[in-house]
């Protein structure tokens, strides 16, 4: 299968990352958590999620973890997110990389330093 | 409603995305229609789902060329084009429709344009004596590649067959076999198109819980069609559920013995919860399918799946699904009671697939008399019905290296490493005579073969040492339990049980009895008219 692309990190992508940087999530908790972290801004539909997620996968920025949640017979089985070190590397550049433009924008003056 | 929508709208994404991500996407769509509730929230959850299918399917088509299903076949033979399965799964009848229809369309749009643009008229505008060139070739390719319809044909043609899953000799327990009246193989020169090709090659046996696991790879559903109350096959049953690699990637286990009245006691048990056995048992003690003492390897089952369970706290659980229909005993008093779940089984068993395993994407293992299973003229009821809704199966059935009648053993089987599963495409296996193989010689050969009725065999012992466990008269004999089968007993055939055995083990298969009597057995009661019916609503599970 051809791999997609995840240079430039899409928005999606990176507020995955960010949503795993501090616990194990399912897909609808990372969804919630993404609404929250973007103040209801970006709200992630089954395709977008599951689309980043499997391209996340596929570079192995993220990885499936078996938290060992009680499932009972005939409840559906939810399947939990990890962060890995070359994602969390991943996140941490993208996260610099828009401090710069940032820095680049306060400077022009077009952010005020509210922000930073 | 709004969910059976968004299921179908998922169908919209590539078949990878949708096996990999279906349920989870489902999932995620119920989560939020709990969580938001209302006609602003449930509005806005339907803006997004409509934006994410607008901006997602065409990205995941984009990307998401599917993996290789399966190795193509040899090609590079100069120039000779080959081709690369893409899909594991068969495409929906509504793809075909739906690729018919813009086949058409393409075509009308391209004849009209022929029509009113240029000098060419639209094909199907010529006269009858301007037949396009090609169209004369496939005529005449279609004639050269008719099978013979020669006298030779006729040999093949048999008058019928029959349900095999019926007493099995000595067990003392009857179970149920269809109403309809016996069904007649394929044509004979269809049945010589199928089975001709690649007869030489040589089966190749795999370990049985190996072959089961990967089939799973494939297929989402892997039917077993079995012999009642066998010894080694619920062996490896039970050691087949005990297997990591079968646990951690199956979620139900739909089985023909256990009523499903009662799934809501064995949905606990199986959960590991402490629920009286008592009431567990209901499930294989109520069957409306098997009318007598069921035999131990069904309870033993059910506890290898709980202990299995119990071993994986935590991880993934598997469910044991009840696939016989919910008649209640403490209710039925006559035949006419009993006639509507009689005459369902089938039909019930489908339905919970779907309900159960399908809607929810699950891999499943079904578990149901090979005679249900069993490809008679294409498949039967419970496979076409999954198939139809989308179910991928793989069918393996129980048999022995009996070939012919009751003395004719095959000696190719003996080298074989037990239990083992093989495929019977395309080698002998797939030649010998299904009737026999799958009950030990005890009904006589048919000209149904066994590549023609099934995938797979399971080869699990020679035929003489294959034994059935059995209820024994003495744990019977003076009890409720023996007072209420003859009174089941009593209902469905107009007389009580005859002796059990008096050992808990036996040979499964006997040497058939040759017919003492004129007259023959005595006759079963008339079927009642609620036979017709359909199934009453279902009552609450205990």
């Amino acid at each position: 299968m051809p791999k997609r692309k995840l240079d430039p990190l899409p928005s999606a992508a990176f507020h995955i990352l960010l949503s795993l940087a501090e616990e194990d999530l399912h897909g609808y908790a990372i969804m919630r958590q993404v609404e929250e972290q973007t103040a209801g801004r970006m709200r992630l539909g089954p395709g977008t999620l599951y689309g980043s997620i499997q391209s996340l996968l596929e570079e192995k920025f993220i990885e499936e973890v078996d938290l060992g949640e009680d499932t009972k017979p005939g409840q559906e089985r939810r399947r939990y997110y990890r962060l890995t070190a070359s994602g969390r590397k991943l996140a941490r550049s993208e996260a610099e990389r828009l401090a710069d433009l940032l820095r680049v924008a306060r400077a022009k003056k077009i952010l005020r330093g509210d922000y930073v | 409603m709004s969910e059976k929508i968004y299921a179908f709208l998922i169908r919209l994404f590539p078949a990878e995305f949708r096996n990999t991500y279906g349920e989870e996407s489902l999932q995620l769509f119920r989560d939020r229609s709990r969580d938001e509730r209302g006609l602003w929230p449930g509005l806005r959850l339907w803006i997004d789902l409509l934006t994410d299918l607008a901006v997602s399917v065409p990205t995941e088509h984009r990307h998401g060329r599917p993996a290789l299903a399966g190795a193509s076949a040899r090609q590079q033979l100069d120039g000779v084009p080959g081709f690369e399965l893409l899909e594991a799964t068969p495409p929906r009848p509504g793809t075909f429709f739906s690729a018919a229809f813009l086949s058409f369309a393409t075509f009308a749009a391209i004849s009209v344009l022929i029509v009113h643009g240029g000098s060419y008229p639209a094909l199907w505008l010529r006269g009858s004596q301007d037949q396009h060139p090609n169209a004369t070739q496939a005529s005449n390719s279609g004639r050269s590649t008719q099978p013979s319809t020669g006298g030779g044909h006729r040999k093949l043609v048999s008058t019928g067959d029959r349900k095999i899953d019926a007493a099995a000799p000595g067990s003392g327990n009857l179970m149920l076999v269809s109403l309809t009246p016996a069904r007649r193989l394929l044509p004979g020169n269809l049945a010589l198109a199928q089975s001709n090709p690649a007869q030489s090659g040589q089966p190749t046996p795999q370990d049985a819980t190996t072959a089961i696991i990967r089939a799973f790879d494939s297929h989402n559903i892997v039917m077993f069609g079995e012999n009642h109350g066998v010894k080694q096959e619920y062996e490896w049953l039970d050691k087949l559920v005990s297997t990591p690699q079968f646990s951690d990637r199956v979620d139900d286990i739909v089985v023909e013995f256990g009523n499903s009245l009662y799934q809501k006691s064995v949905d606990l048990y199986v959960a590991g919860d402490n629920v009286p056995i008592e009431q567990v048992q209901k499930a294989w003690r109520n069957m409306i399918g098997a009318v007598g003492p069921p035999s131990p390897v069904y309870a033993s089952f059910y506890k290898a799946v709980r202990d299995e369970n119990l071993k994986r706290r935590g991880k993934h659980q598997m469910r044991l699904v009840l696939g016989d229909p919910y008649g209640d005993w403490d209710k039925i008093k006559d035949a006419e009671d009993l006639g509507p779940y009689v005459a369902n089984r089938d039909q019930w068993y489908a339905q919970v697939v779907k309900d159960e395993v399908l809607s929810k994407n699950h891999r499943a293992l079904l578990i149901m008399g090979a005679g249900h299973f069993l490809r008679r003229n294409g498949p039967g009821y419970v496979e076409r019905e999954i198939r139809a809704a989308g179910a991928n199966p793989y069918l393996v059935v129980f048999g022995t290296n009996s070939v012919g009648g009751y003395d004719d053993l095959d000696s190719r089987f003996d080298s074989w490493s037990r239990p083992a599963i093989v495929s019977v495409a395309g080698n002998w296996v797939g030649e010998l005579p299904a009737s026999s193989v799958t009950t030990g010689g005890s009904v006589p050969a048919t000209q149904l073969k066994l590549a023609d009725a099934a995938d797979a065999l399971l080869y699990i012992a020679p035929r003489d040492a294959v034994t059935q466990l059995n209820m024994t008269q003495s744990e019977l004999e003076g009890t409720v339990y023996e007072k209420e089968l003859n009174r089941r007993m009593m209902i469905m055939t107009g007389r009580t049980m005859g002796p059990l055995p008096g050992e808990a083990e036996s040979p499964m298969f006997h040497y058939p009895q040759p017919q003492m009597s004129s007259s023959g057995p005595p006759a079963l009661p008339a079927p009642p008219r609620s036979i017709r019916d359909p199934l009453p609503p279902r009552p609450p599970s205990q």
